[in-house]
């Protein structure tokens, strides 16, 4: 007999046997009435993650006799598990109860909730269309039947992962999701090279394991379940013990954090992402569409944890942001398409980091969906850009070209205080009135003051990036920009206010993680003061050096000289990596010699 | 008395130095069969010798344990030869069993579970031994293009040797984890996991990844192929069994 539990939005916790639930809320237990068939969507949920399970399974089994072939079953079974999902999600849309379905004791916890309905339909569907792709592109490569076998694995451990309702099948899920990366980058096994990258994303991949096995063992010890609901209701229950004289939420919030970052090629946890490009062209939409998107889930899976913490959004914020940084200059500085993806992802999940650092985790979900959506895209198109433009580039000589890809910008005069009152007003305007429409006491929210900030910036920039576009009717030019701008501020705002309703309805939960994320006002308006400053000063200085350009004196161009070779050797951080491994092996090779092999 | 009993098992479950005894006595095993009869017994006896000592165990000597966990899995990093590397994790692994908390009996099931899969990847190796001299990664053998059935069959081994899920091996390790203090000993665990990973992958790179070409090898029967991928999730199958008494 299984056994369901659910929470509602009071946060109770609900367990099912099928004879008889029991309510559990707080300290106290009470007896419910059988809920009758209301719980049977969870075994949907067992179905969805079953269906890529028996496709791996039988395309093993039939390659042999059906050849090519399996590669339409496996589709098949995806495009099924796909279809469950969306079933999933609109049960869930509809108002559905959330639930669990138990498949073991102890662990095997299958959660049905909006989280897990949404990144469900996420992974599958991106699994769906990447199978359909390589169906073809993998065509002329060895080992068709094995690369469709483990892609059906892989779906299979994401839907896992995602759907993982305790700690021991999230860190199966987590682990394994690693491990079936590392052999599909390494389809090609005649390619020591291509393994070289898979089993450095592979060690990158185990370096995050690890603090969320340590994190899973401080929950296990101080509430004795591996269960997540329990966890979490306990967690709101009780004073939280302290780990190495911190809080047990603080510890590990940072444990899952680090986590996170591992899987979201944060700063540091990077390295692997750029040069993992020589796996097949499916494999990198894969895992850039969605495997790469896994820290988001987590930090969102885990939100309730987070709700407890007080400094740990603050550390997630600034490597979020120091992430986006440093990957979005890499990217810049790229010859190779493939590879100045590669750090676009990586600067794009600095984003959606920072939005978690902020408290705006349902916007990191929105995020990590778009993304995805996006980066899938450019890379399954990659290769038809590429083989295209061998044959004709394809790009005309006019002035879009020349300013965006030449970096030759129109030097013209306009009329520089109207034009700095509309690069600086329009935007703060548009943003400011979609959020407003959504939400009046949104300016009182510091993650949404801080994400406002970067979209003026953002929008700034575009509007005086314009004006110096050669065009024969700026004012239209202009215009065109900012119907666009506000179109995709406006759906941005909405959609991420429905994102934030449907994921977290409870008004409390989204409270206690805008309060998380928090700092104090004083400190806060420092911070935005000084980061409008270095902002500034940052156009100043980039006016200055262009107009000095060809004429600027050496220590500025010693500095661009040195920071160009910084960049273009990806802050040699590859390098100490590469190094300190070098001495490792050598050490051990040392002690090795001395005792002999023994 | 138990002060014995409990060096004496040091020799069983290896603690450095007793752990060379227990390499060279491995390495000197012949024929694959006694090697995997010998990773099957020898932490046996280690464990039923700890659980004469009737006394629990010093922290010191956990301790001891987990710095012995620690050196050779750092030291298995560098390894090329699979008959070399499976002595070294046995070793690292039996010497975390120092610090498990479980009854007597689930420390046997504990040591049976980190034993088994090395006692396939023993047996395997000695097949491949016997074709091509050594098993090495030196040796260019390139398996996956020249003997796929070897080439899966090893893969998963050495990774349900180091403790991949579902492995027994895995919910030892976390089980083993949860069960310790907050603090460096936790962390040392999850090290010597990781040091696990990385020797365990290089190895995989080393024998399966490449064009081949190092030595002839004719891949595996059918039959064997299948008695091995049986006994495989005959493992896995037992992870998921015994995950209730390991964890």
């Amino acid at each position: 007999m299984h056994r369901f539990l659910y929470i509602d939005n009071d946060r109770n916790i609900y367990f099912h046997t099928g004879l008889a639930a029991e309510t559990l809320a707080g300290d106290q237990l009470t007896t419910r009435a059988d809920q009758g068939d209301s719980y049977e969507m969870e075994r949907w949920v067992l179905l969805m993650v079953a269906l890529p399970l028996a496709s791996a399974l039988l395309g093993h089994l039939l390659a042999d006799t059906f050849g090519r072939q399996v590669a339409r079953l496996s589709i098949a079974l995806s495009l099924g598990a796909f279809v469950v999902s969306v079933a999933l999600l609109i049960e869930m849309l509809g108002g559905g109860p959330a639930g669990v379905l138990a498949l073991a004791n102890g662990w095997g916890l299958l959660l049905l909730d909006p989280l897990s309905s949404l990144m469900a339909v996420v992974v599958s569907g991106i699994s769906v269309i990447v199978h359909l792709f390589a169906r073809r592109y993998m065509a002329e490569e060895s080992g068709y039947a094995r690369f469709f076998v483990l892609l059906d694995l892989m779906t299979a451990a994401l839907l896992v992962m995602v759907s993982a309702g305790d700690l021991i099948t999230l860190l199966v899920a987590w682990h394994l999701v690693g491990v079936l990366l590392y052999f599909l980058l390494g389809q090609d096994v005649q390619s020591p090279t291509a393994y070289r990258y898979a089993f450095w994303t592979l060690l990158t991949y185990r370096v995050g394991d690890l603090p969320l096995v340590l994190a899973a063992g401080l929950l296990f010890r101080a509430y004795g379940t591996w269960s997540l609901p329990e966890i979490f209701a306990a967690m709101g229950a009780d004073t939280p013990a302290q780990i190495l004289g911190l809080p047990l939420p603080e510890v590990v919030g940072g444990l899952i954090a680090l986590s996170a970052f591992a899987r979201s090629a944060q700063f540091l946890l990077h390295t692997w992402l750029p040069y993992t490009m020589g796996g097949p062209t499916p494999v990198s939409a894969l895992m850039h569409a969605g495997i790469v998107n896994a820290g988001g889930f987590l930090i969102n899976r885990f939100a309730p944890v987070f709700v407890h913490t007080g400094e740990v959004l603050h550390w997630v914020f600034l490597m979020g942001l120091v992430t986006a940084v440093i990957g979005s200059v890499l990217m810049l500085s790229q010859h190779d398409v493939k590879k100045a993806l590669g750090y676009s992802t990586m600067g794009q999940m600095g984003f959606m980091i920072m939005e978690c650092g902020v408290g705006a985790f349902s916007l990191a979900i929105y995020h990590l969906i778009a993304h995805g959506v996006f980066k899938g895209t450019l890379f399954l198109g990659a290769g038809g850009v590429i083989g295209e433009a061998r044959r004709d580039d394809g790009v005309p000589k006019h002035d879009l070209y020349t300013f965006v890809v030449e970096r030759r910008p129109v030097r013209q005069r306009r009329p520089w205080l109207l034009m700095a009152a509309v690069t600086l007003a329009v935007p703060a305007v548009i943003l400011f009135l979609s959020h407003y429409l959504v939400e009046h006491g949104f300016i009182y929210r510091q993650g949404a003051v801080v994400l406002l900030f970067f979209g003026w910036i953002t929008g700034a920039q575009l509007i005086f990036a314009t004006y110096r576009m050669r065009t024969e009717n700026l004012a239209r030019l202009l215009t065109l920009i900012l119907v666009s701008f506000t179109v995709v501020v406006l759906g941005y705002t909405l959609i991420s206010h429905a994102f934030d309703l449907f994921l977290y309805p409870d008004p409390v939960l989204r409270a206690g993680i805008n309060a998380a994320a928090g700092i104090e006002v004083a400190w806060f308006d420092t911070l935005v003061a000084l980061v409008t400053v270095v902002i500034v000063l940052g156009w100043l200085f980039t006016y200055y050096a262009e107009q000095r350009r060809g004429r600027g004196r050496d220590w500025l161009a010693g500095l661009r000289r040195r920071s160009y070779r910084a960049i273009s050797r990806e802050l040699f951080v590859s390098d100490l990596y590469g190094w300190v491994s070098r001495r490792l092996l050598a050490g051990a090779e040392r002690l090795n010699l001395w005792l002999r092999w023994s | 008395m138990s002060l014995v009993l409990l060096l004496l098992a040091g020799l069983f479950l290896p603690l450095f130095p007793a752990s060379l005894v227990f390499n060279r006595v491995l390495a000197r095993q012949g024929h694959p069969s006694r090697r995997a009869l010998f990773l099957v017994l020898w932490p046996q006896l280690g464990v039923l010798l700890l659980t004469q000592a009737r006394t629990s165990v010093p922290d010191w000597l956990a301790a001891w344990g987990l710095v012995t966990a620690l050196f050779y899995a750092y030291r298995a990093t560098a390894l090329r030869d699979l008959g070399h590397w499976i002595g070294f994790l046995a070793t690292s692994a039996w010497a975390l069993l120092w610090l498990s908390d479980s009854s007597p009996a689930i420390r046997h099931v504990e040591a049976l579970g980190l034993s088994a899969p090395l006692v396939l990847l023993t047996l395997i190796g000695g097949k491949l031994e016997a074709l091509v001299g050594a098993v090495s990664t030196r040796m260019n053998l390139g398996l996956a293009s020249v003997a796929p059935r070897y080439a899966a069959v090893l893969v998963v081994a050495v990774l349900a040797s180091v403790a991949t899920p579902l492995a027994p091996g895995f919910f030892s390790l976390v089980g083993t984890i949860a069960a310790q203090p907050p603090g460096a000993a936790a962390v040392a665990i999850a090290l010597v996991w990781l040091l696990w990973t990385w020797s365990g992958a290089r190895l995989i790179q080393g024998l399966v990844v490449g064009p081949g070409g190092g030595a002839r090898v004719a891949d595996l029967s059918l039959t064997a192929a299948w008695a091995y991928a049986a006994a495989l999730t005959l493992l896995g199958l037992a992870g998921i069994a015994l995950s209730e008494v390991l964890l």
